[in-house]
């Protein structure tokens, strides 16, 4: 079966303006390394890290909202890397978004009903009125009374916002949802009905999700698999269970060291290392006892069955 | 569906209060808008009605033998050096100061709103393009622009319409471009773009309605500045040309006869203050009101 | 900085050089000559001789091409409404009236506008806040030949204080000055007002507070400070509007400055004249804009590295 999502050596760098010079100078800055992450069909994936490694953009770029430097997209098998917009937009309605502030991802002038609908509108699907129809429907599937169609955004709590956020993503039926921090601006018992419903509605539709999150607890509770990123880069792939229980890249196992746990003697053996300490301390395995052909830069290594770090094989 | 029925609470309650309300209270609060808000529409009515509470046309010589009369009952703003009703050519110069305003006004909104979506949503070079005609039209002063233009085309009330419009875009553009720029980084915008809605409709149904409050700023504050280029080209002599009852034009006349006979300096004098002064204050208390956040710019 | 002061300069001189183009074509196409007046028709043999001698038989371009040269050795032409003269000895004379009472209306209007506005800040909500909003409503909105006329009119006709016009005894000058100074006076009272309300309202200010800093102390050293970015940006519209400004109240107090040549010059399409009127007024505008875009980056480094912020 072919996988929902594939990411192939994606990579995003930005030109960066030297101010001092007199002619306009630029360097790269590299924000997105070499990535490939596989998000199979009815199945859900994380992508945890710190901020500003490079998840978000990550995710535009599977979106096709920001243009990768290089690298491959395939929906459903299908590269969409260099679709023009015309032959894209039938992927675009296999694969949508939801993203962290509720706030801005309404539009304030438009009714829920309109937001609901404005996919099946800008698709085509079916008459006006169907298409309001459905948009109702939706919003009672998520959780808010039909009436609610009438009114504005801002007319909404965070938690109603992000439902009604999560109906638009999903009235066209995709098969992909990405799900940018959709939970990060909730308090807790709000992000707890948001992860069910999530939860029901990908057990329902059998659909696919990469979850964007900084919060660890919720990524195990709810993914399949998780990914690690750190600088731009995935240093650590594997089954939930197994990255919990042994995570191998030292970045990984400094990130669930930083979940707060509630008994002080869990607390024994916790180091907080800095980002240089981290970025030095690349595990290094030897070429002979691994079997592996050596290289001069890390690369991810094999751990077991879908279990990959990256380390340095000298 | 599983469990998920409709959440406690989830019941509407019909209080909707819409950000409109809310522009409106601050609209209310202030006193200098609103005063400024009503002499505007009493000076319309009076613009529209003209010919109900005049009684000559303001063209009209009927009076010859009483030029330069005083004002008295029957002449409430006196006789002007061409024995016309003084009051009527006042009530008649209303007329082209607002309808010029007005349309010149909607002239800048429409060559304003399309540049400024365009380089607001596109940035790269096509804002680079519209930025740089900014700056032309930033570092000649439209008046003096507008004075070579006028003597080039003979002003006439369709220049300067023209003319006020071709510099009274920029703020519009500018607005507009400033809002779009600002709207268009947020996630709904991105969440159109993941549908795979063209910018033509992105543009169309999510920035502009969401610029409405520069928009109209804008457009209100257009007005005033408007009619005092039209005012100031007249008093020049080259805006509209007479006998058409300009009040820029009545000041320049009334400038010759001041030390004699003051009724033909002061009338013109004040009704362009008081018009040009309630537009703006009118303007400037929308622009607090719809957007509290553009106060002072 | 140099890099930046440098481009600017060459985006500004870009746009000059663009700016005079337009002006050169715009006037040029004005129907009608100089010589083609139409009460004393001259003979066509002698209108064409005069066309010739001012070069106006040439092509726009080639025109534009020799009038460029000149201007860089300063050879403006000669103004044909007194053609006794060049048209730089004719601005050298015309300046003084202008510089004298618009330096003098800046220069006074300036200060106490900056001062109206830090008052008004302080006192909120109290009639000096009211004296300055209005006074900044006013002299925004109405046009300074309305404001000239209502002085005239209060001043000279009706309790007779100082003369209306001319220009030569210094008693003259009251009212003139005084309408330039309405022009900065307003911009600046209402700028200042904001900005300092503006910075009184940010977090750091209520730091300071907390600190234990005196009030006068929190205003001198910090409040006015940071009120100064915001400020240096108006330089350039009270620069525009004043010199504007002078055309109108140049012709209400019958001064002979620059203003009053421009609109002479523009009604008897006096081209020499007009065309040196627009560059000079242009290249000064150009040079307002430079240097209030430097002041601002000077002020404020955030915007200093990546250009003019949109
Ligand atoms: N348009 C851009 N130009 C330059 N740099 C950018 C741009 N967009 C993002 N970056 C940089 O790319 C890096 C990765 O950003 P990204 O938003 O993907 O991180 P993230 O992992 O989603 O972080 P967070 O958890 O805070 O959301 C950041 O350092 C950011 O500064
Ligand atoms: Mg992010």
């Amino acid at each position: 079966m072919t996988a929902a999502l594939e990411l192939r050596g994606l990579c995003k760098s930005y030109p960066l303006r030297d101010p001092n010079g007199w002619l306009p100078r630029y360097r790269e800055l590299r924000v997105v390394r070499d990535v490939d992450l596989t998000v199979e069909s009815n199945s859900i994936v994380g992508l945890v890290g710190e901020s500003g490694s490079g998840k978000t953009t990550t995710g535009m770029m599977a979106l096709r909202l920001t243009e990768p430097t290089a690298g491959r997209i395939l929906v459903g098998g299908q590269d969409i890397t260099r679709m023009e917009a015309a032959a894209l937009k039938p992927f675009r309605a296999k694969m949508q978004v939801v993203f962290q502030d509720s706030y801005s991802a309404l539009d304030p002038m438009f009714t829920l009903a309109q937001i609901v609908a404005e996919p099946l509108h800008v698709h085509g699907r079916g008459s006006a009125r169907e298409q309001t129809e459905t948009a109702l429907d939706w919003l009672e599937r998520v959780g808010l009374h039909r009436s609610y169609g009438s009114r504005y955004p801002h007319e909404l709590s965070g938690g109603q916002r992000q439902r009604v956020a999560i109906a638009r993503a999903l009235v066209l039926r995709p098969d992909v949802l990405i799900a940018d921090e959709p939970t990060s601006a909730l308090d807790v018992s709000v992000k707890a009905q948001i992860i069910n419903l999530l939860q029901d509605l990908q057990a329902e539709m059998g659909l696919s999700i990469l979850f964007i999150s900084h919060d660890l607890s919720v990524v195990r509770s709810l993914t399949d698999k998780v990914a690690v990123m750190f600088n731009g880069r995935i240093v650590e792939e594997a089954a939930t269970e197994d990255i919990f229980i042994r995570p191998q890249h030292p970045y990984t196992r400094s990130l669930l060291d930083a979940i707060p746990v509630l008994n002080p003697r869990d607390r024994r053996d916790r180091v907080f290392r800095s980002r240089e300490d981290l970025e030095a301390d690349i595990p290094r395995l030897s070429a002979v006892a691994t079997g592996l052909p050596p290289a001069p830069t890390p690369r991810l290594i094999p751990h077991g069955p879908g279990h990959r770090y990256e380390a340095l094989v000298q | 569906m599983t469990d998920l029925t409709t959440l406690p609470g989830a019941v509407p309650d019909h209080r909707q209060r819409s950000p409109l309300h809310f522009a409106w209270r601050r609209f209310v609060a202030n006193k200098a808008a609103v005063v400024g808000g009503a002499v505007l529409i009493l000076l319309i009515l009076m613009a529209v009605f003209a010919p109900l509470i005049t009684k000559s046309p303001p063209t009209a010589q009927d009076f010859l033998g009483e030029a330069l009369a005083f004002p008295s009952a029957g002449h409430w703003f006196g006789v002007d050096d061409l024995g016309r009703d003084f009051f009527s050519r006042i009530v008649y110069g209303a007329r082209v100061s607002l309808s010029i305003g007005f349309s010149a006004a909607v002239f800048s909104v429409l060559i304003g709103i399309p540049l400024g979506a365009l380089a607001g949503y596109y940035e790269g070079r096509i804002d680079w393009i519209v930025m740089r005609i900014i700056e032309i039209f930033s570092v000649v002063p439209p008046l003096l622009a507008a004075m070579l233009l006028g003597a080039l085309v003979g002003g006439g009330y369709w220049m300067i319409i023209f003319i006020a419009g071709l510099f009274g875009w920029v703020q519009v553009c500018l607005l507009v471009r400033a809002q779009i720029k600002a709207f268009k980084e947020k996630e709904f915008v991105r969440a159109a773009q993941a549908l795979g809605a063209s910018p033509g409709y992105i543009i169309r149904r999510h920035l502009i309605p969401n610029s409405v409050s520069p928009i109209i700023v804008g457009f209100v504050l257009a007005i005033p500045l408007a009619m005092m280029l039209e005012a100031s080209l007249s008093f020049l002599g080259v805006g509209v040309p007479p006998p058409t009852p300009s009040w820029g034009q009545m000041i320049n006349t009334g400038m010759s006869f001041m030390y004699f006979y003051w009724h033909l300096a002061v009338f013109p004098t004040l009704a362009l203050a008081v018009t040009v002064m309630a537009t703006t204050l009118f303007g400037d208390g929308l622009r607090d009101a719809l957007d509290p956040t553009l106060k002072g710019k | 900085m140099i890099p930046f002061i440098l481009r600017r300069l060459f985006s500004v001189s870009v746009t000059f050089v663009i700016v005079s183009i337009l002006i050169f074509t715009m006037m040029h196409s004005i129907p009608g000559g100089p010589f083609d007046a139409g009460d004393m028709p001259l003979p066509p043999e002698v209108r064409a001789r005069l066309n010739e001698r001012y070069g106006l038989d040439q092509s726009l371009v080639t025109q534009y091409i020799n009038y460029m040269g000149g201007v860089l050795r300063f050879d403006f032409g000669i103004p044909f409404q007194s053609p006794g003269e060049t048209v730089l000895e004719l601005l050298g004379r015309a300046w003084v009236p202008s510089l004298v009472l618009g330096g003098l209306g800046v220069l006074i209007g300036t200060p106490l506008g900056i001062l109206l506005g830090i008052a008004a800040a302080l006192r909120r909500n109290t009639w000096i806040d009211y004296l300055a909003s209005a006074v900044a409503t006013l002299g925004l909105t109405i046009p300074v030949f309305v404001t000239s006329m209502i002085m005239i009119l209060v001043f000279a006709v009706w309790l007779n204080w100082v003369p209306a016009s001319g220009w030569g005894a210094p008693d003259k000058w009251i009212l003139p000055i005084a309408a330039y100074a309405t022009i900065p006076m307003a911009t600046y009272a209402r700028y200042t007002r904001s900005a300092m309300l503006d910075t009184l309202n940010k977090p750091f200010v209520t730091v300071l507070r907390a600190k234990g800093l005196s009030e006068t102390r929190i205003i001198y050293q910090h409040v006015l400070r940071n009120s100064a970015i915001p400020m240096v940006t108006v330089f350039l519209p009270m620069f525009i509007g004043t010199a504007t400004g002078s055309i109108f109240v140049e012709a209400i107090f019958r001064v002979p400055g620059l203003g009053a040549y421009f609109v002479s010059s523009i009604r008897t399409r006096d081209y020499p004249l007009e065309m040196a009127l627009m560059l000079m007024l242009t290249v000064m505008f150009c040079l307002a804009y430079l240097i209030s875009d430097i002041l601002y980056a000077w002020l404020n480094p955030r915007i200093r590295a990546g250009g003019r912020k949109g």
